[in-house]
């Protein structure tokens, strides 16, 4: 395991445990420890199954104790005289750094077992079952469990990104050195914020750094220019971030021209009829052509334009990269973009997925909660996760083969022909005394139908032992399970997870299985109701005996 | 609920009922018993449309023959599908509470580019490109050509409509603009043709403002609706600038420009059409000769609504001969325009009435009074007889030729301005000539005569008194509830900071008000949850503020608390910012709105719950008074109506701040903060011009604080308001069940909530 390329942050060496000598190692992801002279290590903890870490100070002997989530604990002794404590410490540093960032994950682990255990009796009877019974371990039993949920709540397990500061760029208090010259101070979270606004930004930062400009010119530059101060006009060509400027502009007209979503805010179409041109008495309001305004009106304008820009690109920023994504196909190339998101106002497709949210809209305007009885509980809502098998039920995969309306009626037409031509055929019927008793055999109850009586069962067996049958099996199943899924058998891995799969189902047979059949027999003799169950075993057994006899001969 | 309204079975969609609701509904019977107008005034949010829907549907179904028709006019169209959708709320609860499917049928009516389904007119962006392209297909004589030609485009859901369309009346029900257009689109018929024919018939209309109030869409749409019928101004706080738009023309050079290249055309395709096809020009003199008088007999029938552009004595004479025929006719026009070139070229303002600028006409190039009147009926036929397609190429002299029709009819009433230039710029010749409307009252007046009860309704219409005035009409009904609250949703501050001088702006001397302003948005940003919402007086204004603001660092400061968005010129722009605002304020980041009162999203956009928490209102919003249209509108109304300029002033722009600071409270269970930044709001004659509901709350307490005080005064407000608010705080209070609105205690509270002027 050491031969895995790992990054060793923290070499310990003279450090005891279980009174061997031996060294202490900490690893990015675990903490290990390799008696002396030999290249292995026996201890070895990942930092995530830490729980806690305990150095007691007073003791004679210099002690860091772990406990692990398990319950287990380990001690390490510095026993170099000299400098014990200084190793101790740094060690103990350095595994507070570490685990608060491992502890959140095992943390959050943890939880999640725990909630899937409480959510799910089914699963807590087979984890109390087959872990707390010690037939497989914890490891294994939620070896391929998590993984599963893990997709499953991807969603819910994403941290949410913290948002962005609106006024960030405020933040950056410049400072005078005292020699005419501004001194700005930058943090990563400033420029991250600058880069997450103004994506041109991080663009023009990633084509010029660092083989145009170095990184502290690139940013003198920035807060030099025209687009930090947003009042100023562009100047010149020479100015890296004009470019910029450019393009925040072409986002905010993509923007703009997007159009809004919600009917009761778009201004465009609120008039009903707009006054012909000409008409009216305010529509000789003041021109707002530029030809006519001055540089200070364009300079507020572009000012109001900006804030705008600024405060749409900081919430689309913090809406995380959902949003992003939305902007981005907002960007120059919108138009090809996906056929859901381009809901170019203008086009009067728009139409047919408009309705929805303007109904909702509407509705929500006109409701006046408080004029209505409060009608009764609230409702949970049903979370599906596809919707479409709610409302249709499974569908089979493969296409039905549907008959036609011909077919069936050529069908029914021979049917009635036989029908009429039908001639019983005296001479070959049964005498009446066997037809009923082969009946009377085949009612419930009768001769050849004992084996199979199925409902038998609920009045025969009461309902504990039927619980506790109904547990056996979902353990059965669940063992079995992890013994198939081992086949086909192609890696060292597998080999040794099939072998002790294989002594875990015996194991379960023996102390599980067989006092329940003993008991059921102390009880109600005739039925066998671990019949199928023992056949599951078996042919489990055979498949890997199969399996052991294919690898010796391969061996020999 | 069912209530009963002093004997009339009401049907209430909802289980309970504001007090002031049952008394809207008790007023609007009264007027409606009395057959005539009404002004109401009820604060927004407590479901003024439901009360008047439920109202009058009942009334209708009372009385069918009293009341045949509803017509409810709105601003937006965001309103207008609201009002439908309540409507359909209410037939729906008519149908389970009476088991009986009523056979009421009620749709919105729109321009065509909110109901064109065809897929090539309907996917242009604007309303005129649709209005346009729609007319070039369908119009009659288009069609007509088709006979002859039939590979001409069509619109083959107009055509559907007009073979079948007419056989069948639309089925009972409520249709909303997408229904119609979903019922459009299944029957292949046009959806908007059908709502103009259906209108006739249909129990209830939504619809704009204009299709009753602007004389070139109401001759359309509106002349045939029937007399008794009931017309609905909602938030009508606005209507005389709607009527004084729809009757004011504004010419400027491009405008002649245009008109004279459209004369050209008329004139080349007068030569080409007498050359294959003179009978045509032939027939429609002799219909000229004939006079309008078709439209006389309809009108003195009473079918038509009278239409202000097109008075009475031009229906009952022939064209004048002067301008029958059509050569002479384009000759006259050339006439016509050739003179007003020669008035815009002048270097000084001119201001002159109707009478005088007729003399004028008279003396400089002999046209008469008389044609002049006929100009726009004359002009109509014309177009229609040369089968001209695109009628919006033609814009500009229809709007000459409006322009010779309302000054040769109207002898007071109206001013016209001659400008050489904008007063900003008097460098640059820009030369318009105003002909402006004052007098609101004419374009409203066909409504008033011809339908039996008119209501005038919104949340702000104080002071009351003045729109009788205004519009020239005696209403029976003038009122004026409050909101009863359960608790006090609402807070009006009036913070003592000084007003700013408009001119001074520039010298720079506003500084510390600026800065004053500043440090109040910084603060309240600070305190205040979700949504700020700021007003502005003027647009260029609120420009120079941020302008300074940004320069004294303090958005940077308030940014530290919230996002900022502002309004700019640009409605697609402000809309984007708009919903980002609300974005903003959805996901608790928490947004500022900076924009401008008399703006679009004063008028037209609410701000409910946390979208608007507070309001802030910079200023008095007057009108920008050095225009010399209002200028002549002052003087106006002061001839006219007794009006004192101040008065009017104030008024105005009382109820542009009251529409501001109303933005914010939608309802009972909403609250907000009214703050209104200008001492001047302490006044005794600002005051009082609010509305009465945001008037109870403004104690003296609440007047001429310092930030200091308003901050306090706002962080308490808050905090009270955050708690819990559940019906049952308001039960009894200000929200009845039927039980208590039956007890006789209750009865005589309500009586208090009117408040008649």
């Amino acid at each position: 395991m050491a031969a895995l390329s790992e990054e060793v942050l923290l070499v310990v060496k003279r450090v005891r445990q279980r009174k061997q000598d031996g060294t202490l190692y900490l690893m990015a992801e675990r903490i290990a420890w390799g008696p002396e002279g030999k290249d292995r290590f026996t201890v070895s903890h990942l930092y995530a199954d830490i729980r806690q870490k305990i150095s007691p100070d007073g003791k004679a002997k210099i002690q860091l104790q772990l406990v692990l989530h398990t319950g287990e604990s380990t001690n390490f002794h510095f026993s170099n005289e000299s400098t014990a404590l200084r190793d101790r410490d740094a060690a103990k540093d350095l595994l507070q750094q570490l685990l608060p960032k491992f502890k959140k994950r095992a943390n959050k682990e943890l939880e999640e077992k725990n909630r899937m255990l409480q959510e799910d009796p089914v699963l807590f009877q087979l984890y109390k079952d087959l872990v707390v019974s010690q037939v497989i371990s914890a490891e294994e039993f939620w070896a391929n469990r998590l993984s599963l949920n893990n997709v499953d709540h991807s969603a819910s397990n994403n941290k949410q990104e913290v948002g962005i500061s609106a006024a960030f760029l405020a933040d950056i208090r410049p400072q005078t050195d005292g020699c005419n010259g501004l001194r700005y101070n930058l943090t990563s979270d400033i420029i991250e914020s600058i880069f997450r606004t103004y994506p041109a930004v991080k663009q023009k930062y990633a084509e010029n750094v660092p083989h145009n400009l170095t990184e502290k010119e690139f940013w003198t530059r920035f807060f030099q220019s025209h687009y930090f101060h947003r009042d100023r006009i562009s100047t010149g060509l020479q100015d890296i971030f004009s470019e910029c400027a450019k393009q925040d502009e072409k986002g905010l007209r993509s923007m703009v021209v997007q159009g809004v979503k919600n009917p009761l805010v778009d201004l465009l179409s609120l008039e009903d009829k707009t006054l012909d041109e000409g008409y009216g008495s305010n529509s000789m309001a003041p021109s707002t052509s530029s030809a006519n305004k001055t540089v200070k009106e364009n300079s507020n304008s572009a000012i109001i334009k900006r804030f705008n820009h600024h405060s749409a690109m900081v919430l689309a920023a913090g809406a995380g990269k959902k949003a992003c994504l939305t902007m981005k196909c907002a960007g120059p190339n919108w138009g090809c973009a996906s056929e859901t998101s381009s809901t170019d106002g203008n086009s009067r497709d728009s139409d047919f997925f408009q309705p929805p949210v303007k109904k909702v809209k509407i509705q929500e305007a006109i409701e006046y909660e408080d004029l209505h009885m409060e009608n009764g509980k609230k409702t949970v809502a049903l979370n599906l996760k596809k919707s479409d098998r709610y409302s249709h039920g499974p569908v089979p995969l493969l296409p039905q083969q549907y008959t036609t309306s011909q077919d069936i009626i050529n069908s029914v037409n021979c049917i009635q022909q036989e029908i009429a031509n039908y001639k019983p055929c005296l001479t070959q019927v049964m005498s009446s005394s066997t037809a009923s008793s082969a009946i009377a055999a085949l009612s419930p109850g009768g001769l050849l139908m004992q084996a199979g009586s199925q409902q038998a069962i609920n009045q025969m067996v009461p309902s504990d032992v039927q619980g506790e049958l109904k547990h056996l099996y979902t353990a059965a199943g669940e063992l079995l399970r992890h013994f198939w899924s081992c086949f086909p058998v192609n890696t060292p891995f597998l080999e040794e997870k099939v072998v002790k799969m294989k002594s875990n189902l015996e194991r379960f047979q023996m102390t599980k299985l067989r006092p329940f059949q003993e008991k059921i027999q102390r009880q109600y003799l005739s039925t066998n109701l671990t019949g199928h169950l023992e056949d599951m075993f078996q042919m489990a057994y055979n498949k890997f005996h199969a399996w052991q006899t294919r690898q010796m001969l391969r061996k020999t | 609920m069912k209530l009963n309204i002093e004997g009339l079975l009401v049907y209430f969609p909802y289980d309970y009922i504001y007090p002031e609701q049952y008394s809207y509904m008790l007023e609007l019977k009264r007027t409606l018993d009395a057959k005539g107008h009404g002004v109401l005034e009820m604060p927004s949010g407590t479901g003024k449309t439901i009360s008047l829907l439920s109202l009058i549907v009942a009334y209708q179904r009372a009385y069918p023959l009293e009341v045949t028709k509803l017509i409810y006019c709105s601003r937006t169209v965001p309103e207008i599908e609201k009002v439908v959708e309540e409507l359909r709320k209410l037939m729906e609860y008519y149908s389970k509470e009476a088991g009986e499917k009523n056979n009421f049928l009620a749709l919105a009516l729109s321009s065509r580019k909110n109901l064109c389904v065809h897929p090539e007119v309907s996917s242009l962006r604007f309303g005129k490109e649709v209005d346009g392209k729609c007319h070039s297909l369908t119009a009659s004589y288009i069609r007509a050509q088709r006979h002859s030609n039939p590979s001409l485009p069509s619109c083959r859901f107009y055509e559907e409509f007009d073979a079948l369309g007419r056989q069948v009346p639309l089925p009972a029900g409520v249709y909303n603009l997408d229904d119609l257009k979903d019922f459009g689109r299944r029957k292949g018929w046009c959806p908007y043709y059908l709502a103009r024919y259906s209108i006739v018939h249909a129990n209830i209309i939504v619809y704009s403002y204009h299709y009753l109030l602007d004389p070139k869409i109401a001759d359309l749409v509106s002349k045939e609706l029937a007399k008794k019928s009931v017309v609905v101004f909602d938030e009508a706080h606005n209507i005389d600038n709607v009527c004084i738009d729809s009757m004011s023309v504004n010419i400027t050079r491009r405008t002649l420009d245009r008109s004279q290249a459209n004369v050209e055309t008329l004139q080349s395709t007068i030569l080409k059409i007498k050359e294959t096809d003179a009978a045509k020009l032939k027939e429609e003199y002799r219909r000229l000769v004939e006079g309008l008088k078709e439209a006389n007999v309809a009108r003195e029938t009473d079918i038509y609504m009278s239409n202000p552009v097109l008075p009475d004595e031009v229906l009952q004479e022939a064209v004048p001969g002067s301008i029958r025929t059509a050569e002479h006719f384009v000759g006259f026009m050339k006439r016509f325009l050739e003179y007003l070139k020669a008035r815009l070229r002048i270097h000084h303002v001119v201001q002159e009435s109707a009478p005088q600028f007729l003399k004028d006409i008279s003396e400089k190039v002999c046209i008469d009074r008389k044609p002049l009147r006929f100009c726009a009926e004359r002009l109509r036929s014309l177009l229609r007889t040369l089968e001209i397609a695109d009628i919006a190429d033609f814009s500009a002299i229809t709007l000459i030729s409006n322009f010779a029709t309302l000054v040769s009819t109207y002898s007071k009433g109206f001013t016209i301005i001659i400008e050489p230039f904008e007063d900003r710029t008097p460098t640059i010749a820009n030369p318009v000539l105003h002909f402006s409307c004052m007098d609101p009252s004419i374009a409203i007046k066909p409504v008033f005569e011809r339908f039996q009860s008119v209501i005038i309704t919104s949340g702000t219409l104080s002071p009351l008194d003045i729109y009788p005035r205004i519009l020239d009409f005696h209403p029976v009904t003038t009122a004026s509830f409050t909101m009863t609250l359960a608790r006090t949703c609402l807070c009006p501050l009036v913070c003592n900071l000084r007003n700013p001088q408009h001119g001074a702006f520039w010298e720079g001397g506003e500084g510390p008000v600026i800065r004053n302003y500043g440090n109040l948005l910084l603060e309240m940003s600070a305190i205040v949850p979700d949504g700020i919402v700021a007003f502005f007086t003027s647009y260029i204004y609120m420009e120079n503020i941020v302008a300074s603001w940004y320069e004294q660092g303090i958005l940077e400061n308030v940014q530290r608390n919230k996002l900022i968005f502002i309004e700019t010129p640009d409605a697609a722009e402000t809309s984007m910012a708009l919903e980002k605002y609300q974005e903003a304020c959805e996901n608790g980041r928490g947004a500022i709105l900076l924009s401008v009162a008399r703006g679009k999203v004063s008028e037209g956009i609410d701000f409910v719950h946390h979208f608007g928490r507070a309001v802030i209102m910079f200023g008095v919003p007057y009108v920008y008074t050095q225009s010399r249209i209002l200028k002549a509108r002052l003087e106006y109304l002061r001839d006219q109506f007794q009006i004192r300029e101040n008065d009017f002033l104030t008024f105005d722009a009382m109820r542009h701040a009251a529409q501001c600071v109303g933005r914010a409270i939608r309802g009972k269970t909403d609250y907000g903060l009214m703050i209104f930044a200008d001492k001047r709001y302490a006044r005794a004659d600002k005051r009082g011009k609010l509305p009465r509901w945001i008037q109870e709350h403004l104690t003296d307490g609440s007047l001429n604080l310092t930030i200091d005080e308003t901050v306090q005064l706002s962080k308490h407000f808050l905090r009270q308001m955050a708690q819990p608010f559940k019906q049952e705080d308001q039960l009894g209070l200000s929200l009845l069940t039927l039980e208590q609105l039956q007890s006789e205690e209750m009865l005589q509270k309500i009586a208090q909530i009117a408040h008649q002027v």
